[in-house]
């Protein structure tokens, strides 16, 4: 399957974003060029067929992500330079060339989406069986949320722990910071 | 003296009665002292389109981010989406009504609690299977052990109700509330964002300014 008109435009928006992400020198522009960039992943999970990382991608990329960052540039000092873009600093781009290309030739390798002979299509024990068995072994419709609630309800559990720790901590050291700062 | 040092008195008492304020001649009285208390240093800015903005759609994403929750089982959704455009709905508000009167009204106690409450409940959901010999969030026991009606359905949507839900919400309001404490000028920080005794933090923090 080859990708239509608007996964080559939602490619090219989230390819371009992400450039200049990384291009700007302005940190403001970087965070609201970043944060249409995770918009356009949002459409394009959507089109990939996987709303519930779609919905989190917009939630929490979209939406919290630049919140806080705006926050914490509108509490820091923004240099005032001329230039838009940022410098390229030539041996960094050499390493995150080469890292680019590594990724790129695995990308050969993997099965054309939707293709007969996918490991998820041609043999599909694993994946067939959630499918197939997800609402009579938990009861919810969606598989997603089976798996994620009900067959790897333990992980779910530790990831929410994770978020919990790591907000408290997080809540906690900013909290020192603010009530002990000159 | 223990109730406010920077507001006026009338401008805490429109704060306080926030949810119920829908006028916009109670909002234009509250919100010009709110940043009188920020200085010149405060970065919020009284738009009059973003609060107009706000009121229509604050309404609908809630409502979406509770959908969200409590329909993930059936559709794409979860706890921790619906988590998440919940807190998003708090922040848009903080953000359009002020960050300072949003975290009076949304208490640090709430947000705390939601979160611990959250991890607890997710973790009693799980291990209440283990008192009748099942496993650690074996939802299956619910129904078959405890003979609830769609048992195992019910606790696996309670895991992402009562569990996931109100600790991605309430970790992604109190981080923006902790990052936003800062820069409202320092005696809006000191005197708000201390857990626990409100005015003893007022004193402290006006003895240090």
């Amino acid at each position: 399957m080859s990708p239509g008109a608007i996964e080559l435009v939602l490619f090219a928006f989230v390819l371009l974003t992400a450039l200049a992400t990384a291009a700007f020198r302005d940190v403001l522009a970087a965070i609201i060029v970043f944060a249409a960039y995770s918009l356009g992943m949002a459409i394009y999970y959507a089109v990939l067929l996987a709303p519930d990382v779609a919905m989190t991608e917009a939630a929490i990329g979209a939406g919290v992500t630049t919140l806080l960052l705006l926050l914490t540039i509108a509490k820091t000092v923004r240099p005032g330079r001329d230039e838009i873009f940022e410098s390229i600093h030539w041996s960094g781009l050499l390493v995150v060339g080469a890292f680019t290309t590594v990724i790129l030739v695995t990308v050969t390798s993997f099965p054309e989406i939707g293709a007969s002979d996918a490991p998820i299509v041609s043999n599909p024990e694993v994946s067939q069986y959630y499918i197939e068995e997800a609402y009579h072994d938990t009861g919810v419709e969606n598989a997603v949320t089976a798996v994620l609630a009900g067959y790897r309800g333990f992980d779910t559990f530790g990831e929410a722990v994770v978020v919990f720790a790591a907000g408290v901590a997080t809540m906690v050291v900013l909290h020192t910071e603010v009530f002990t700062r000159d | 003296m223990t109730e406010d040092p920077t507001e006026g008195t009338e401008a805490n008492g429109e704060t306080s009665s926030r949810e119920a304020n829908d006028e916009p001649s109670s909002t234009d009285s509250q919100l010009p002292t709110e940043t009188d208390a920020m200085g010149p240093g405060g970065t919020y800015v009284e738009s009059q389109v973003i609060m107009t903005t706000v009121r229509v759609v604050a309404p609908f994403t809630f409502t979406y981010g509770l959908f969200l929750t409590f329909h993930g089982g059936g559709s794409p959704g979860g706890g921790f989406q619906g988590g998440a455009v919940v807190g998003t709905t708090i922040l848009m508000i903080a953000f359009a009504f002020g960050i300072e009167p949003t975290r009076d009204w949304l208490s640090n106690r709430t947000v705390v609690g939601l979160a611990s409450g959250g991890v607890l409940a997710f973790a009693l959901i799980g291990l209440l299977p283990l008192l009748v010999g099942g496993r650690f969030l074996e939802h299956a026991v619910y129904s078959d052990e405890f003979g609830l009606y769609h048992g195992k359905k019910y606790a696996l949507e309670g895991v992402e109700i009562v569990g996931i839900a109100p600790i991605v919400s309430a970790i992604v309001i109190g981080l923006f509330f902790t990052i936003a404490a800062g820069f409202v000028g320092q005696g809006a920080a000191w005197q708000s964002s201390g857990p626990g005794s409100y005015p003893e933090h007022d004193l402290d923090g006006g003895d240090e300014e």
